[in-house]
């Protein structure tokens, strides 16, 4: 399980006092959530469809709360519980804890943090052990957002007894019966997870909003790379660059491929080879250029590049 | 009779939200909440039944406060207490422990005075529930 | 600070000449020395007379609370005399009063009898302030090294286990001194004990000159007492106890006083600062072996603790009192009739309840303090301090103290137990609300307002004494620079 830590408390938390009039802009302004979703359009690459999703999710919460603040009400509070579907890689957890901000800020969790948990976190080996554990679970991310990535393994209709199954109720009575409390979002692979609802309506029908998130592009990982490299204070050479490039080309056509934590481990791996180089050559200097610097050499060592048949390189 | 243990009995009996609160504040403070139950108010009675193990590493009052719902949901007409332990080198003990559920009717205590040589009284406390009713059927 | 006569005479012949040499000159005075983590520290704060080195003065304060005399004496030499001779190694000049030094000075550990403060009062303040070259001399604050801290066993219960066995938490304990003073008899004395306890009170009080009088012999007020205590116990379902004042003039007749409260079942007994280091220490024995809270009134402190220039400082008191082992310790209000700056103040209810005491000059601490796990004393804050007060008085002292409201219980208008009414209310309905995050310090009046408004005790209360304050200048504040820099 991971837990988030607690965002900080800033002066725009929760609900600002109400105002009779005033524009939208102003209270996008109050809530400060116009300063989170800047952040979150200009910080994440792609997603473009995603970042409609929640900016129409956002928009939903901040009129509802103008409304019930004038004493407009619809029948209950708006549901929050969501779904994310999508390859692994593409941003599922960054947007939940995005996400988790957002509606800290526009006051509908009072916390704001996110805890991460897969099956393993919720359902026990042995009789009554699941119970327990699944509310312990709950109790903790009460406040806050409960992430379930693969949720889907919860069901296990193979098994008849599996205790997946008590799992699943009682995340049920919560989601219904504590909506103030916490916000559950589900997350894997879209077809699934489509299976997994088709099996239990009780939890698809509790579930406001399905958000898709598409494969990145090549360019689109480009600068995920370039980013990533950033915050660690490496840098390709001109090269580099370009090799990089096919490299992702290549990754994308085999399987496994996992999107921007694809990108990650390619990285990894470059750091690795590049340190080796270093190593391996005592007599070089270690100027801050040699440190920093990734060559096209450190990427051209990937298996990648070897399963690749020479001469179709250029037709990819 | 109104049994006054705890830290708030003299006040009217705290709302949930009040409750939440206070709740907030003890997790605030990284203390570990807990909740206990009895039908032996007795003021030396240290070991009220504990609803499950204290609550470490939550992040919101509303974990605690569906505990509390599910320990009223089963003992209506018990003494209900929220307790907050705090780990803490030199203090390792309780924080804070406050009434959050009683039965509606509380007969109290006897004092059983037992006369000694000397006008020395050696004096002991017993509870009406505790004395009429055996545990689990008292105060129903 | 070296003037030729302020140099240690390393000639040995020299040195141990018959005849009369500065105390500089015999060694009690070195500027280099690095104190030991085993040293005692002592900070006096000296005033010599006119025309006597500062340096001088330090060093005589050093020689007449070791080894010295006025004379050189050759038997010294049959000695490890180096050792044994206290060093002066720092002198400042007191900031903002003229003619007052801050003498540091060290103590082997050797110097010292393991697990008794008589003995560590009869070397530092044994001789010295009646020395003729001071005019005044004040022992300000002392660090006790941890491995002498360890030869003493502290406060018998100590605040988490007295907490524990009253099942009290979350808040400030309540208590009250039972007045008048004097006059009343057992029966009506036991009355008072029973309405503040019943009305809501954890605690009462004997005050410190109750003993055996014609008025009212100790049995009889133990009796009495005791009946109100557990008939008030009955009526709330929680423990209650009444500081039974065992202070007489044997040690014999004390104990057989702490006996009858212990068959009584009494949770607590008290004695006065008075009886004496040694008395104290045996009975905080007693109460250990007897599970018995011990608390501790700081009568006559006031003799030698307020003047700032002579005597003893409050906090070097605290400090001793927490080694020889008291559970309660009186340690001022800031804000009622008795004597006390608030930082000053704070000082000292830290010094009760730290782990470890840093240094804080604004507090009047200038030594840090290990404290080697001892148990925590809770202290006592009582004199002149009433329900409106109550935001002050969580505010500076947190909850870990025992609020004493004496006439602010037994003077209420409505009578005795609405007083203990008034002032549990007062208390509850401020730790809720400092809980809940409320600004106590600016909002605390309003709170109060709010919370009579349904408890017509507690509104009385604020009607009868809302104004009412002690402001007067306090004699013992810290005399510090703000950026000076501490040993």
């Amino acid at each position: 399980m991971i837990a988030s830590a607690l965002p900080e408390q800033t002066t725009a938390t929760a609900a600002g006092p109400p105002s009779a009039g005033g524009s939208v802009a102003s209270a996008l302004a109050d809530t400060g959530v116009d300063e989170l979703l800047r952040e979150f359009d200009s910080e994440l690459i792609g997603l473009a469809p995603v970042k409609a999703r929640i900016r129409e999710i956002a928009a939903l919460l901040l009129i509802d709360r103008l409304r019930r603040e004038r004493g407009f009400t619809a029948a209950g509070g708006p549901s929050l519980h969501m779904c994310f579907t999508g390859n692994p890689g593409t941003g599922k957890t960054t947007v939940a804890m995005r996400m988790a901000a957002i509606l800290h800020r526009l006051g509908y969790i009072r916390k704001g943090h996110l805890i991460a948990v897969t099956r393993d976190d919720l359902v026990g080996q042995f009789i009554g052990h699941t119970a327990p554990k699944t509310k312990e679970v709950l109790k903790k991310a009460m406040g806050g957002v409960l992430f379930i990535d693969e949720a889907y393994y919860l069901y296990r209709p193979e098994n008849e007894r599996d205790y997946g199954q008590e799992a699943i109720e009682i995340l049920l009575q919560v989601m219904e019966n504590n909506r103030d409390d916490l916000v559950v979002i589900l997350a894997g692979y879209k077809d699934r997870m489509d299976r997994f609802f088709e099996s239990n309506p009780g939890l698809s029908s509790r579930i406001a909003h399905h958000i898709d998130f598409p494969d990145y592009r090549t360019g689109e990982l480009m600068q995920i790379a370039q980013r990533m490299l950033d915050a660690m204070h490496y840098r390709f050479d001109a090269e580099a660059a370009s090799v990089f490039d096919e490299y992702l080309r290549l990754r994308m056509a085999q399987p496994h491929f996992a999107n921007a934590r694809s990108v990650r481990n390619a990285l990894d791996r470059a750091r690795l080879r590049h340190a080796y180089r270093l190593y391996s050559h005592p007599e070089a200097d270690t100027s801050d250029e040699a440190l920093t610097t990734i060559t096209a050499a450190d990427l051209r060592a990937s298996r990648v590049f070897a399963a690749a048949e020479p001469g179709t390189q250029a037709a990819q | 009779m109104r049994l006054t243990q705890g830290t708030f009995s003299f006040l009217p009996d705290l709302t949930d939200e009040q409750i939440g609160k206070q709740i907030d504040y003890c997790l605030g403070q990284h203390w570990a909440v807990a909740i206990e139950h009895t039908d032996d108010p007795h003021p030396r009675n240290a070991f009220w039944d504990m609803h499950g193990a204290p609550m470490f590493d939550l992040n919101d009052a509303a974990g605690a406060m569906y505990e509390l719902a599910a320990c009223r949901a089963a003992f209506p007409q018990r003494y209900i207490r929220v307790t907050a332990f705090d780990s803490t080198l030199g203090v390792e003990s309780i924080r804070i422990a406050f009434i959050v559920n009683r039965p509606e009717h509380e007969p109290g205590f006897r004092l059983v005075r037992q006369e000694a040589p000397g006008r020395t009284v050696r004096y002991s406390i017993e509870s009406y529930a505790v004395a009429a009713n055996p545990e689990g059927a008292r105060y129903s | 600070m070296g003037t030729v006569e302020s140099v240690e005479i390393t000639d040995t012949k020299q040195r141990y000449a018959a005849g009369v040499l500065k105390y500089a000159q015999m060694g009690y005075w070195d500027a280099d020395y690095e104190p030991k983590d085993t040293d005692l520290l002592a900070l006096f704060r000296v005033t010599p007379q006119e025309g006597v080195d500062p340096v001088e003065a330090a060093a005589a304060v050093a020689g007449e609370s070791s080894t010295a005399t006025w004379t050189v004496v050759w038997t010294d030499r049959l000695t490890a005399c180096d050792m044994y001779r206290a060093k002066a190694y720092r002198v400042d000049p007191v900031p903002n009063q003229p003619g007052q030094y801050f003498c540091y000075v060290a103590y082997d550990l050797s110097l010292f009898e393991e697990g008794s403060i008589a003995n560590l009062t009869a070397s530092i303040i044994g001789n010295v302030f009646s020395f003729k070259p001071l005019k005044a001399a004040r022992l300000e604050d002392m660090r006790l090294p941890v491995a002498y801290v360890k030869t003493f066993r502290g406060p018998p219960t100590g605040i988490v286990v007295e907490r524990e066995r009253l099942d009290k938490y979350g808040r400030p304990l309540l208590g009250a001194t039972i007045k008048p003073k004097l006059g009343l008899s057992g029966r009506n004395y036991g009355r008072v004990v029973y309405e503040a306890l019943r009305g809501g009170l954890d605690f009462t009080k004997d005050d410190e000159n109750i003993n055996s009088q014609p008025f009212m012999h100790w049995r009889d007020r133990f009796l009495y007492c005791m009946e109100g205590v557990y008939r008030a116990s009955a009526a709330s379902g929680e423990v209650k106890g009444h500081y039974l004042n065992i202070t007489a003039g044997t040690m014999e007749e004390m104990y057989r006083r702490a006996d009858f409260a212990h068959e009584l079942g009494s949770i607590v007994i008290m004695v006065d600062l008075i009886v004496g280091w040694t008395a104290i220490q045996s009975i905080s024995n007693w109460a250990r072996d007897n599970d018995m809270i011990l608390h501790m009134h700081r009568a006559g402190h006031g003799t030698y603790t307020r003047q700032k220039s002579h005597g003893v400082s409050f906090r070097v008191i605290a400090k001793w009192l927490r080694l020889a082992g008291v559970d309660h310790l009186h340690t001022g209000t800031a804000v009622g009739k008795l004597e006390g700056d608030p930082m000053t103040v704070q000082g000292y209810y830290n010094i009760c309840r730290d782990t470890t005491t840093r240094v804080d000059l604004p507090r009047g601490i200038f030594f840090e303090q290990d404290w080697g796990a001892l148990r925590k004393v809770m202290p006592v804050a009582s004199g002149g301090i009433h329900a409106g007060q109550m935001h002050q008085l969580l505010d500076l002292f947190g909850d870990d103290v025992v609020l004493q409201f004496g006439g602010g219980t037994i003077g209420h208008p409505m009578g005795i137990q609405a007083g203990a009414q008034a002032n549990r209310v007062a208390l509850e309905t401020m730790v809720l609300a400092r809980n809940e995050g409320r600004d106590i310090r600016t909002e605390g009046p309003e709170i109060l307002r709010n919370a009579a408004r349904d408890c017509t005790p507690l509104r009385a209360a604020l009607d009868t004494w809302g104004e009412i304050s002690f402001n007067y200048t306090s004699t013992d504040t810290s005399d510090f620079v703000p950026t000076a820099s501490v040993a």
